[in-house]
């Protein structure tokens, strides 16, 4: 029994100096009061390839734009970045190599963006959809546009395009995000079709081909004739739309070559302006304390939103363009989600006349009247 | 002349022939550089300079933080490697390795979420080991009571792992404070693996070398691991001799589980403290690739997790130093491990 003695010697672990992992949630108070300050490089870390037809394409495009406006300006990107640790890993080479100005411009990688904001006080991280909860770091912050407007807008074409009374949408996970786009895009159609209906089905990706494919298969034998979607890669959802010969509204990025019959309407990025406005303000020395160190969100009722209207499809006639018209200049002061708003209990969540403002909407964890699906419980 | 029957000399298909430690190492050394060399004409044909390029990724992990990451990322490769090594001596194939890491995740996230304070911890790397263990446990209880192949079993596991994990963290695990993206609540500090003196490596590195060790010296050194090595080599001789061929099975792969489960619960109380759709990044098949590098030998085996992982890290270099596709370093590990495997396979068959 040596053989065992000498296993049993092994495993007693020889001490080791050892501290508590409090990776990331550091909060010792930053010292340095301009994160991003003159920095040589723009780090922009994505979920997806920068060539998906989406949401990473977009994103990618307004890095070139920045490269554009700041020339001098080494602009580092990787694609494909988990949405996990990894990431961390990746942000942190990109500052080794300079970069004190990072956008980590997916939804889960806010843990991680957060966690490295942490352990560089001088790096102003900025992330792309999430929320903030807790007290924001003097060197971090979110944005994004108010991309369920421009949904509701595409809903209305939707709702006058339909057939069926039947809408589908593709969407990846049940965050607050997609379910306001989803309950905008059927208050949009219901705001011009009282009976539009909206089935939403649920991939657990967000670019996960064979279960996009697999959802529109399934909607289309539901009878929907209008499908949309909230997908990072947009492409097969919506040539299995038009091989069907139903109607697309598109997301992220205009597909309307893909779709050249039933291209309606859709929603799309245009990142550049505003990402070239943060990095202009991290450069100055002014993060800190900006509207950029916070949770920003920009829409119709605030400025220019990133988030604009498609261009339209052949079929779009007249009168819905003037009904969509008359609804982008209503979103000026109104929203969407104006009152009264009802769940799928029938129960009023916002009571009439009251318009939320985009903080309230982007805690709405419910689906509306006229959403057919179900969200997980938790 | 009677020749002495020992555990290095038992015939066995998934062991390379015995041999130096010089030749093996002009071995594998050939083999690198042949998939370099591969790999250069795809950087030529991208329009990088592949000097260039080779030399910043090798730069690239050598600065101290890489080599933290590197250490990170090897750990739980390192475990999940000998949770191939080991059933491989029996003759199993455990290509469920992952399944049973995202389980391991899963029992020690579950274990996290009831105990707290300072027995968390260790109760949380047990369950991981059992809920590993449980999971090969049920590809091979197939094979031994009806004679279902463990390479099939093993493999299609990782796809219901995968789902019981979505389940969980979809509905019953999710977090109710989170973004609501589809998380378990982050661990609590006591409930983490602690951290190696001043660095940002967590303990998880220390246990998957004893882990590889304790390994290596039940298969040279003990009548388990010699017993293992006769059931891989000839089950039916073993049959005969009088060994427990199905016992051993079983014991082989329980063990095999319990170290991919453990894989994966230091992954979770290391570095990740959440559970999420993508925890893993493929850690199972990694490792298996890691294992199969090494011809199934143990401390080869670490050495090759170790070269992964430094690929992994050093890969990031290939995007942002040389503007490369994501993809270029799934090629390289590709390379690499179809030139190993082919050079040592035309050795061993000289």
């Amino acid at each position: 029994m040596r053989k065992l003695a000498a296993l049993a010697a092994l495993l007693t672990v020889p001490l080791i100096a050892c501290s508590a992992n409090t990776t990331g949630t550091a909060t010792t108070g930053t010292t340095s009061a301009s994160p991003g300050k003159d920095s040589t490089a723009v780090g922009f870390i994505f979920v997806g390839p920068k060539d998906d037809f989406g949401y990473n394409q977009a994103a990618y495009q307004g890095s070139q734009e920045v490269a554009k406006a700041y020339p001098n300006l080494e602009v580092i990107t990787a694609e494909n970045v988990p949405e996990d640790d990894n990431a961390a890993r990746v942000m942190n080479s990109m500052i080794a190599k300079g970069a004190k100005i990072i956008f980590a411009t997916s939804y889960g990688h806010l843990d991680a963006a957060l966690k490295v904001a942490a352990e560089h006080p001088d790096v102003a991280v900025v992330q792309q959809g999430n929320l903030i909860t807790t007290a924001v770091p003097k060197n971090a912050g979110t944005f994004f546009g108010t991309v369920y407007e421009p949904v509701y807008l595409a809903g209305i074409a939707a709702g006058k395009a339909t057939k069926s009374g039947k809408l589908g949408y593709v969407y990846a996970f049940p965050i607050t995000q997609t379910i306001d786009n989803i309950n905008a895009f059927e208050l949009g159609a219901q705001s011009v079709n009282p009976a539009a209906q909206t089935f939403a089905v649920s991939t657990s990706s967000w670019c996960d081909p064979a279960k996009q494919a697999e959802a529109a298969a399934n909607l289309l034998k539901q009878g929907v004739d209008v499908i949309t979607q909230h997908q990072d890669c947009t492409a097969t959802v919506i040539k299995a739309t038009e091989a069907a010969g139903a109607f697309t509204v598109g997301y992220h990025a205009d597909a309307s070559a893909i779709a050249p019959k039933g291209w309606l309407t859709g929603s799309q990025w245009n990142w550049g302006p505003l990402y070239t406005d943060i990095v202009k303000t991290a450069l100055g020395g002014g993060f800190t304390g900006s509207k950029y160190n916070d949770n920003f969100r920009v829409g119709y009722r605030t400025g220019e939103n990133p988030f604009v209207q498609s261009p339209y499809g052949p079929l779009v006639d007249a009168e819905t363009k003037a009904a969509i018209e008359k609804a982008r200049d209503l979103l000026k002061t109104s929203s969407p989600f104006a009152g009264p708003v009802t769940d799928q209990e029938g129960k009023v969540r916002i009571p009439a006349g009251t318009v939320p403002d985009y903080t309230t909407i982007e805690k709405i964890d419910y689906f509306v009247a006229g959403v057919v699906g179900t969200l997980p419980k938790s | 002349m009677t020749t002495q029957l020992t555990p290095d000399r038992v015939a066995s298909p998934l062991l390379a022939p015995k041999s130096g430690f010089g030749p093996a190492l002009a071995r594998w050394v050939g083999a690198l550089a042949g998939a370099i060399a591969i790999f250069s004409i795809l950087l030529l044909t991208k329009g990088a300079d592949p000097i260039a390029t080779l030399v910043d990724m090798v730069v690239s992990t050598t600065t101290g933080a890489s080599i933290e990451q590197i250490v990170i990322k090897a750990a739980p490769l390192v475990l999940a490697a000998m949770a191939v090594v080991l059933p491989a001596r029996a003759g199993l194939a455990n290509v469920g390795g992952e399944g049973q890491v995202i389980i391991g995740a899963v029992a020690g996230a579950g274990v996290g979420l009831v105990v707290s304070g300072p027995a968390a911890l260790p109760l949380m790397l047990i369950g991981g080991a059992l809920g590993g263990a449980l999971w090969a446990g049920l590809a091979v209880a197939l094979r031994v009571t009806v004679g279902v192949n463990e390479a099939v079993t093993t493999l299609l596991l990782n796809y219901v792992a995968l789902d019981v994990m979505l389940y969980l963290i979809y509905e019953p695990w999710k977090d109710a404070n989170g973004s609501g993206q589809p998380a378990t609540p982050p661990l609590a500090i006591e409930q983490r693996l602690p951290l190696v003196g001043g660095t940002a490596v967590h303990m998880g590195i220390v246990l998957a070398l004893v882990a590889a060790a304790a390994v290596w010296l039940t298969l040279r050194h003990t009548s388990f691991g010699f017993r293992l090595s006769v059931v891989g080599g000839n089950p039916e001789a073993a049959r005969r001799a009088g060994l427990p061929v199905a016992r051993l099975l079983v014991t082989a792969m329980l063990l095999g589980g319990a170290l991919a489960g453990l894989a994966g619960v230091i992954h979770l109380a290391g570095i990740e403290f959440k559970l999420r759709p993508g925890l893993t990044t493929n850690i199972g098949y990694i490792a298996f690739l890691a294992a199969w590098l090494a011809r199934h030998n143990p401390l080869p085996a670490v050495a090759a997790a170790f070269m992964l992982a430094a690929i992994t890290v050093g890969g990031d270099s290939l995007q942002l130093d040389s503007g490369l596709p994501a993809a270029t370093v799934n090629v390289l590990m590709a390379l690499i491990l179809l030139a190993v495997l082919g050079w040592t396979a035309k050795r061993s068959t000289s």
